[in-house]
């Protein structure tokens, strides 16, 4: 048996354990009903027809929205030549991540509202305010991911497609789009798995009942309704329509047919800076950098000095970084794993087996954490202190919740560097800590660098699972701003929330200097 | 017939300047060798424009190219590898020589046909790179110069991964092609042998400079300067 | 009113007690939400004082809202480590009583300062609060005066109010409409509609959004303004006064069937309800206090408007019929 498929099925039955015994727990608080007369009539309603099919289409739409966008913008940043403040520019990339949601609904409103700069007026809440907050999320995200595929098209392919005089389009065309067509699909799903389970957002800026999400819909039958069942299901409901647009998007995909290189060097011909990408990149940086000033500028009116002197805040620092360190390591291990053998399977030709590993492992992030961390009460209370285990249950389901990104950024290098080395590892007997020490590490480390980031950010921002075991000495950055903002306190929670915003950008530069070992992107 | 005058070019300001001047004939191919990082491949880019110079001049048959863009200067370049597209076919590969749109006429393709016919590659026009030899890819490279008819040849270490006698077989071809294209080429080859089979003359670099340029045979035999002995080792 | 000094002393004197104290100290749990055990929250003080005077340890356990609490208590059965439950309010206790996991508390409740008599045996009010419409008397010099002005008037002020699905508030907007309306709620919130700018999942959201000038009312509390009056001293805000009457949030406390220390969870309860308790409420919680005179309350209160008649749903027809009301207002919403 393949030495790496055990770790790898460790990994893949932990992602059970954490998925599905917290729903069976669910489902063994009051059966499955499908009998009861309430229940159908439910599940036949038009309103969860409509619910169904709104989720799907802001999800969509706003996929496309941000997606489509972000290819350009990538495309317009691996094409110019380095500047001045690049990496602190993706870097920033980084942050709208972080943000918790109902920060980024004012920082939206701020901007966008009628007192705002670019002032909308009530045609933000709707649709619009919906797109407007997905793509302030999203897209500098995709842009990360997507950035990378350009560095991996060999430098001769430029040089050539520079002599034989291709004009962008022909270039697009022959070296730049079958280049991304490995990454785009999983990208894809990403956003849309980020835009379907978009609660508070979704709700808020959507003004109103008309944009109930299948998110909504879970959270009420959990908590008001108390009906546990028809959580799961519409839990697990959400998960099929997660696989189904998996499973489209992989139409679109081509894995490399002949190695690609891993080539460092942006690109080999002589860069030129054209005014059109240059707009494009100052447009994105402007449209990401605005909420994200807005909430620097609230904070900064605010009482800070305050805050800053607050025992509690820095207890709650320390806390943030400590889950979103742990969260952050935890799942690139174990996307660690999942994809060395996943890698390994590929290589193999078994193609179709390490897309489905790769999906399981991106898919569960759309089981609510509300639904999981219910479920896992449900489990450990009759044989355990829930309250002792605070720490470690958050930091698992944050890992887990980070997974797919880790697929994401690491899932394609690693194939390439597995079919690229394989046979010479295996020919010189390189294999486990030494393989990884002098050739894995040295040359997956970036993206490592970088899916680690992410998580952290993910997790620092978290608010959905520690919400959910609320102990006062737990307090993380995130929870303590929706404490202030329940209780009047809107500036002390402007000014904890650029805090926030710093702590992820230090973790980021920590992460990617330590692991991704340096700034070249 | 290509012209190389007081070429100047540093990566960085602080390293010291390379220094080229040299001259090939029409019909000719010039083999540069010399030891890693000598300066050999820079000197490649610099003919076909992927870098620019800091000082002197190209010149083809007495008119500078120098400040030609890439697409626009009568160079044709092969490199070791990644000289084919993996997901296009060989015929979409070479055309791509004649028109990157591939808009072609009928003669064009016609073109196409007959070079991949004179490279002995008929009958493999819908493979996919991946499906040939690392000998049959680059002569489908070869292919796509001879299609594009420009003046002058730049080879890149194109033959360093195929086998003695399949590298012989090369180099005779593009001795062909250069002779009946009227083409004047460079030969950069870590294989002084493939010096002795490709060029009546060789130039050795070393340190971003052209130290001597000579017959072949007598470079390679009877030499005396001290770093190129050190360099052939014992032959 | 900075008492930081005072509370590093209290926690440095309750730490070096702690060491002082024998062993054994019987720890009542209280499962309350998040903003009661906040450090702004009556949380501290009310463990301070309850500290003091009980010779055991107070441990509050702060989840996420009433809501939540009750959840965790039903999937903890009988299990639950809480002693006591503090944080639903009325609309929760029907169903709070149907879990069968609390007992009568068996304290007579005599100080009460509720607007009408309290007759649940098992639950005990803490404090409560009346919804209200909040503005901005600088934006907006003409409040509608009651509820049907609101609804009637096309061209009234512009709201910002919670959804009843997952905010407590938003149901008691929903349960104050269906209470002055009846069976014509439908007709009142379908004529609401256009000037709602928006539906938000929570208090916070709808408040900030307020806050920043997105429309020119809020549904929140009554004593709202008192919180800007004394913790900023903005005097901008003020709740609109309708004559119908304000719909009443009352917010009880639980003991369980099951705790382990129903003598201390007794007395908490005892010490609820006294003066000690009650006056810790008002700038902490933000709420009126249930056995607290008026005389008692800061000045700033007395400036809030009258919010009385109190109108109050009884809490088993709530529990019947809340799923029905809430499907017709998302009928009405969604149109």
């Amino acid at each position: 048996m393949n030495p790496r498929a055990l770790p790898a099925g460790l990994v893949l039955g932990l992602l059970a354990i954490l998925v599905v015994a917290p729903l069976a727990g669910l489902l063994s608080l009051g059966g499955l009903q499908l009998n009861d007369p309430r229940e159908l009539q439910f599940w036949h309603s038009a309103y969860i027809q409509r619910v169904l099919v709104f989720s799907l289409w802001q999800a969509l739409l706003s996929t496309i929205c941000s997606v489509l966008p972000a290819i350009l913008v990538a495309r317009s940043l691996a094409l110019q030549p380095v500047f001045p403040l690049r990496a602190l520019l993706l870097r920033l990339f980084a942050l709208p991540l972080v943000v918790p949601s109902v920060v980024a609904v004012m920082a939206m409103v701020s901007v966008y509202g009628a007192g705002g700069w670019i002032p909308l007026g009530r045609s933000l809440y709707g649709i619009n305010g919906i797109l407007l907050a997905h793509v302030f999320f999203n897209l500098p995200l995709a842009v990360r991911l997507l950035l990378p595929y350009w560095q991996a098209i060999p430098r001769h392919h430029w040089q050539l497609a520079a002599q034989l005089g291709m004009n962008a389009g022909q270039r697009w065309r022959l070296l730049e789009w079958p280049a991304l067509r490995e990454g785009l699909p999983g990208v894809l799903l990403l956003v849309f798995m980020l835009c379907l389970v978009s609660f508070a957002v979704v709700l808020t800026l959507g003004g109103g009942p008309r944009s109930t999400t299948l998110e909504v819909a879970i959270y009420q039958s959990l908590r008001f309704d108390f009906n546990p069942s028809r959580a799961v299901a519409l839990a697990l409901l959400q998960l099929a329509l997660c696989v189904v647009v998996a499973t489209l998007t992989q139409r679109l995909q081509r894995l490399p047919e002949v190695e690609i290189g891993l080539d460092p060097a942006p690109v080999g011909i002589r860069p030129v800076f054209s005014t059109f990408n240059l707009v494009l990149i100052a447009l994105a940086a402007i449209y990401v950098g605005m909420p994200l000033l807005s909430m620097l500028i609230d904070a900064l009116s605010g009482p800070w000095f305050e805050v800053l002197t607050e025992t509690r805040l820095w207890q709650s620092i320390a806390n943030t970084l400590i889950i979103g360190l742990s969260a952050a390591l935890l799942s690139v291990a174990a996307g660690w794993f999942l994809l060395r053998y996943s890698a390994s399977l590929a290589f193999e030709g078994r193609g179709l087996a390490a897309r489905w590993i790769e999906l399981a492992g991106s898919v569960v992030y759309v089981v609510p954490p509300l639904v999981i961390g219910t479920g896992m009460f449900v489990l450990l209370s009759s044989w355990a202190d829930v309250f002792g285990w605070v720490y470690p249950i958050v930091i698992a389901v944050n890992a887990l919740m980070g997974l797919p990104f880790v697929i994401r950024c690491l899932g394609p290098p690693m194939r390439q560097n597995h079919a690229r080395y394989e046979r010479l590892c295996r020919s010189l007997a390189l294999a486990g800590w030494n393989r990884f020490r002098y050739l894995e590490w040295p040359l997956l480390r970036r993206p490592l660098g970088l899916a680690a980031g992410l998580v952290a950010a993910l997790a620092m921002g978290d608010l959905g699972v520690i919400a959910l075991f609320g102990t006062p000495e737990s307090a993380t950055l995130s929870l303590l701003i929706y404490q202030q903002l329940g209780a009047y306190l809107v500036s002390e929670a402007t000014v904890t929330a650029l805090m926030l915003l710093g702590v992820c950008l230090a973790a980021f530069w920590l992460l990617e200097r330590g692991i991704g070992g340096g700034d070249r992107a | 017939m290509l012209e190389v005058r007081q070429l100047e070019f540093a990566y960085t300001a602080d390293e010291p300047r390379m220094h080229f001047e040299l001259a090939v004939a029409e019909g000719e191919v010039l083999s540069l060798i010399g030891p890693s990082g000598s300066g050999k491949s820079t000197l490649l880019n610099l003919i076909a424009g992927f870098l620019e110079q800091q000082g002197g001049s190209i010149l083809l048959d007495g008119i500078a190219i120098d400040a030609l863009p890439v697409e626009a200067r009568p160079v044709s370049i092969v490199f070791q590898q990644y000289n084919l597209f993996p997901h296009l076919d060989v015929h979409t590969n070479v055309a791509l020589g004649i028109d990157p749109a591939l808009h072609h006429s009928a003669a064009q393709a016609k073109a196409v046909d007959g070079a991949l016919d004179r490279l002995g590659l008929a009958g493999l026009e819908r493979r996919k790179p991946g499906e040939l030899s690392g000998g049959q890819q680059q002569r489908v490279a070869l292919a796509r110069v001879l299609v594009r008819r420009r003046k002058i040849l730049l080879l890149d270490e194109a033959f360093a991964a195929l086998g003695p006698a399949q590298r012989a077989e090369m180099i005779g071809l593009v001795r062909q092609l250069v002779e009946e294209q009227r083409m004047a080429a460079l030969l950069v080859s870590h294989q002084p042998r493939d010096a002795l089979i490709a060029s009546a003359r060789t130039a050795f670099v070393s340190d971003g400079r052209i130290v001597t340029l000579q017959d072949t045979r007598r470079l390679l035999d009877e030499t005396q300067l001290v770093e190129v002995r050190e360099y052939l080792g014992s032959i | 009113m900075n008492l930081k000094p005072r509370r590093m002393t209290a926690a440095l004197t309750a730490l070096l007690l702690s060491f002082a104290a024998p062993a054994a100290q019987p720890t009542l749990t209280v499962y309350t939400y998040d903003s009661f055990t906040s450090d702004w929250g009556p949380g501290p003080k009310v463990k301070q004082a309850f500290e003091a005077r009980c010779d055991c340890e107070l441990e509050l356990v702060g989840l996420e809202d009433g809501v939540s609490i009750l959840n965790r208590i039903r999937l903890e059965g009988e299990n639950t480590r809480a002693d006591l439950l503090l944080g639903i309010d009325t609309n929760l206790t029907a169903e709070a009583r149907a879990t069968g996991l609390f007992e009568a508390h068996g304290i007579t409740f005599d100080n009460s300062t509720l607007p009408r008599p309290w007759r649940d045996e098992l639950f005990l009010p803490y404090d409560y609060g009346y919804f209200a419409f909040v503005y901005n008397r600088e934006r907006l010099d003409e409040p509608p005066m009651s509820l049907h002005q609101l609804v009637d008037d096309n061209n009234g002020p512009t709201l910002l109010i919670q959804d009843p699905r997952t905010s407590t508030p938003g149901l008691g907007l929903l349960l104050w409409v269906r209470k002055v309306y009846g069976d014509r709620a439908g007709e009142a919130w379908a004529k609401l509609a256009p000037r709602i700018v928006t539906v938000s999942k929570g208090w916070s959201e709808a408040y900030g959004l307020f806050l920043k000038g997105e429309a020119d009312m809020v549904l929140s509390y009554t004593t709202s303004p008192a919180y800007h009056m004394i913790a900023e001293n903005d005097s901008r805000f003020a709740a609109a006064r309708f004559e119908e009457g304000h719909y009443q949030q009352i917010e009880v406390a639980g003991m369980l069937a099951g705790s382990g220390q129903k003598r201390l969870a007794r007395d908490f309860l005892r010490f609820m309800v006294s003066e000690e308790f009650q006056q810790i409420i008002p700038t902490t919680n933000w709420m009126f206090p249930a056995a607290l005179a008026n005389s008692k309350l800061p000045a700033e209160f007395s400036q809030l408007v009258d919010p009385s008649p109190s109108l109050l749903f009884d809490d088993e027809e709530v529990m019947k019929r809340r799923g029905a009301w809430i499907d017709e207002w998302l009928e009405v919403m969604s149109r």
